[in-house]
């Protein structure tokens, strides 16, 4: 059984269509990448999966749940997290407590909080930083903070919006590291992702979204072929390798 | 003790003891605030006239206050404004409770608390039902303030716009009604260490990170498994309750209640806003650094005015929150802080005993 | 309830209805360009309230020429708190804004009944009970006048804003700073100049009350928790919808005062701020919530 199902979500904003009919499924402990132009709707999708937005038509079933209309704080509890595109780290607290908010998910206890805040800042090498305010983080430092808060929580199903966006090469590196660690934890990763790099290299299938709708689907290197993918991409800058 | 400690002789286990006492900041605040606690006492048991006791039992009473609204504005972030409503209605309720009824307040105080712990409820659960955030949730608070006033101001049960007394029966722990003012410092005393003990638990555990994570980023809280609502309206509820607690207590000393004193906005001020501000919004120390300096500095201010004390209070006080604002943005527990911060580096840096 | 009553409280309303609307108008127009709600707005008013007694006391200026008067020395004292203080926060959290205005607005009170003590004061002019009589209503002479003051004030405001290079420089600002900026115009000095119009606005507000109204360092505190009602009925930052908001709330007052009495009408203007924080707090004008 898949881990997440998304079965025909379809969001509305006014008259616009952002999302039309979009199924896609993600097995445990597989990386799918989400990609598409600007504006294809892929945050959106991201919203509706995890809690933010009410889907206006369509369902989203995981761990054979349907989590369709649930608060983004009960979905989280049952295994889905989220990360988010532009990062949001609590700045006024240290890094060691902005990962306890992620590890408090799971248990009341502090200590345990503790414990596993402390064991996901230490696989993702943040450990030296806990005692830092998050505000001081540079923002590679961040963005690692947002993937360990989001660990912290224990999840089942990660979902990484453009978590490269911005980065130079190397700290690119690093963070696929980190994401392919993730993974062979049996963590399954739903990644929107811009960097195709990053997509050749982590995504196990990949989900093409064009004006809200599925367009493709397949492994990288056919999706990388496909013409109706090329034509989408046309006039839309995009990063490669 | 490090072998270290032990080859340099009696200086070190002297430094590992304190050490340990301020440990972490959260820690050195309590130290801090206890220490204070226990000057104030002293200063009660060394100078025990009315005006100085006087000052020191509405200082102690205006740091417990001021936790009360820090755990909603400061560690939660939201703009609960007219936070003195709950102290107000914690007042009416303990001196409604003692002169209709008879009860003593030493029920009636827990029973302020229920009060005015319910009046929260109403709070969180409508504003929260219609989804007023911020400037609206102000503004609403607001709305309430000046309502409840004129509600009051025409209501006959409660005095109306006479007010209501205290009616004096025997003087005695039983009553809570004392000749001088000593006891009063004790029970101020007590509440404080109340409010001081439970305002730590809060900040240490799970609900004081999710209150902290609801202030910096709301949605990114919930998307890290945060129940949001349910925190806020933990939040205000215990800020209210325990505000209800304190004007309980307020009105036993003062012994007279009245609709234009306690619901209104400079009262609010004074008694709710000023300490935490001046202290740090959002730091454990903050509400009584702010209190014990502000409240012996505006009488000592008031003092050196002497003659003409119209609008005196005001200027006082509406001079603090200007200058903190400005100038003192994480108030006095910001400045002790980096003070902190630096002690605990040399330590840190030093493995010889003194840099 | 005759028909003539009904009449008379709805002139009355919008007469005082009109003060309200001048008041208003100054705060939304803060809250539009600055977006920060003016906690010390009732203060200004106040200030002007002062500004027309001390002049008519002292140097015998009939109250309605003090307004120019009270409108400079106002503006001037918003400028300089707007450039002193409020400009170091606006980027802060809402809470220090809420705070610091808080505070100003304490100060001001206290130096006012420092200086000039909590005495209530009035200005006793000929005219203060004059009628007009007109179709068996009764006119109140002052009150007509600060009536169309009002209004001639707000109109003359909003051609200011329309028609004018400074006045649309503000409406630029309170559409996008940003993009206001990127065109090259000094948001920091807009700033100061919408504060200082909103609050000298507020002040001859304050002054065209004096001839009817005792004057109290208090005084300025339960207008500008009406105007709040008002800006919030009327859509915030919406220049249309405080005056014709200001309006509305003097004439549910006028009806509140009638039936429930003169202490408790603020009530009615109460509940209807509840409900409007409520159901629309978009306002009359703005967008249905969700």
């Amino acid at each position: 059984m898949a881990l997440l199902t998304v079965e025909g979500i379809t969001k509305r904003f006014g008259g616009l269509l952002a999302v039309h009919d979009l199924s896609l499924s993600v097995e445990p402990g597989q990386i799918v990448a989400l990609i598409g132009p600007n504006g294809a709707g892929k945050t959106t999708a991201f919203n509706v999966i995890s809690g933010f937005y009410k889907p206006d038509a369509g369902r989203i079933v995981f761990d054979g749940r349907d989590i369709s209309g649930l608060r983004p704080d009960e979905i989280c509890k049952l295994g889905l997290t989220r990360t988010f595109q532009v990062v949001r780290p609590f700045r006024g607290i240290s890094v060691l407590d902005n990962v306890m908010v992620g590890a408090y998910a799971r248990t009341g206890d502090g200590r345990a909080a503790r414990a596993t805040a402390q064991e996901a800042l230490s696989f993702l090498g943040m450990l030296p930083m806990a005692d830092h305010l998050a505000s001081d983080l540079p923002i590679g430092g961040r963005k690692r903070l947002e993937i360990t808060r989001a660990l912290a929580t224990g999840p089942r199903l990660l979902l990484l919006d453009e978590t490269m966006a911005g980065l130079r090469p190397a700290e690119t590196d690093e963070v696929i590291r980190m994401v392919r660690k993730i993974s062979e934890r049996g963590i399954g990763i739903l990644l929107v992702e811009h960097v195709m790099r990053v997509v050749m290299s982590l995504a196990e299938r990949v989900v093409v979204l064009h004006h809200g709708e599925k367009l493709a689907e397949g492994t990288p290197e056919s999706i990388v072929q496909d013409p109706r993918v090329i034509e989408a991409y046309l006039g839309e800058a995009h990063v490669t390798g | 003790m490090s072998a270290q400690s032990q080859v340099l002789g009696v200086k070190k286990p002297a430094r590992s003891w304190l050490r340990g006492l301020l440990l972490d900041w959260e820690r050195t605040q309590l130290v801090i605030t206890f220490t204070l606690m226990l000057l104030v006492a002293v200063i009660g048991l060394l100078f025990p006239s009315p005006y100085v006791l006087g000052i020191l039992i509405l200082a102690t009473l205006y740091a417990y206050i001021g936790i009360t609204w820090n755990i909603v504005a400061g560690f939660a972030g939201q703009l609960l404004i007219a936070h003195v409503i709950f102290l107000g209605i914690g007042a009416y309720t303990t001196i409604v409770l003692n002169d209709n009824f008879g009860i003593s307040p030493w029920l009636g105080i827990p029973a302020a608390g229920l009060v005015a712990g319910l009046l929260g409820l109403l709070v969180a659960a409508v504003t929260l039902r219609y989804g007023l955030k911020a400037d609206y949730f102000a503004l609403f608070t607001i709305a309430l303030l000046v309502s409840l006033r004129t509600l009051f101001l025409k209501w006959q049960f409660v005095g109306g716009a006479l007010g209501l007394w205290l009616q004096l029966g025997n003087t005695g722990w039983g009553n809570m009604i004392f000749a001088t003012k000593g006891p009063y410092l004790i029970i101020a005393l007590a509440l404080l260490a109340f409010g001081v003990i439970v305002q730590y638990r809060i900040y240490l555990s799970k609900m004081g990170k999710y209150l902290l994570a609801i202030r910096e980023d709301e949605a990114a809280a919930a998307a890290l498994g945060v129940n949001t609502s349910l925190y806020k309206t933990l939040a205000v509820v215990t800020g209210a309750a325990m505000a209800g607690i304190g004007g309980g207590f307020y009105v036993m000393y003062v012994a007279f209640v009245e609709p234009p004193q306690v619901f209104d906005l400079g009262f609010n001020v004074e008694i709710v806003m000023a300490s935490p501000i001046i202290g740090g919004l959002g730091s454990l120390a903050g509400p009584i650094l702010g209190a014990f300096v502000n409240k012996p500095l505006a009488e000592l201010i008031r003092g050196m005015l002497a003659a003409q004390t119209s609008g005196t209070t005001l200027i006082i006080y509406g001079s603090f929150l200007v200058l903190s604002i400005m100038f003192m943005p994480r108030g006095l527990a910001g400045v002790v802080h980096s003070l902190y911060l630096r002690l605990a580096r040399r330590w840190a840096g030093d493995g010889t005993g003194g840099s | 309830m005759t028909l003539s009553i009904l009449l008379q409280l709805i002139i009355n309303g919008l007469f005082t209805g009109g003060i309200y609307a001048l008041v208003a108008v100054g705060l939304t127009l803060i809250y539009g360009v600055m977006l920060i709600l003016n906690f010390a707005h009732g203060e200004f008013l106040m200030l002007g309230m002062y500004i027309a007694f001390w002049a008519f006391t002292l140097f015998h200026i009939d109250p309605y020429l003090a307004a120019l008067l009270a409108a400079v020395l106002v503006f001037g004292l918003g400028a300089l708190i707007q450039r002193g203080l409020i400009q170091h926060v606006l980027s802060s959290h809402p809470l220090n804004q809420i705070v610091l205005l808080l505070g100003v607005s304490t100060l001001i009170t206290g130096l006012v009944q420092f200086f000039w003590s909590a005495d209530p004061r009035s200005i006793h002019v000929a005219y203060e009970t004059s009628v007009v009589v007109l179709l068996g209503l009764r006119f109140s002479i002052p009150k007509m006048v600060a009536f169309f003051g009002a209004l001639f004030i707000a109109i003359g405001l909003y051609v200011f804003l329309r028609a004018t290079k400074t006045g649309k420089a503000i409406r630029a600002v309170s559409q996008s700073r940003q993009a206001a900026l990127l065109m090259g115009i000094n948001v920091n000095w807009i700033y100061v100049l919408t504060f200082g119009i909103g609050t000298a606005v507020t002040a001859v507000g304050g002054v065209l009350l004096t001839p009817t109204y005792t004057i109290i360092p208090t005084v300025g505190q339960q207008f500008a928790v009406i105007a709040f009602v008002v800006v919030v009925l009327g859509t915030m930052g919406n220049f249309i919808g405080a005056f014709l908001g200001g309006l509305i709330i003097g004439v549910v007052e006028a009806f509140a005062g009638y039936f429930l009495g003169g202490d408790v009408k603020i009530i009615a203007s109460m509940l209807v701020f509840i409900l409007i924080l409520l159901f629309r707090p978009a306002g009359l004008l703005g967008r249905k919530p969700g």
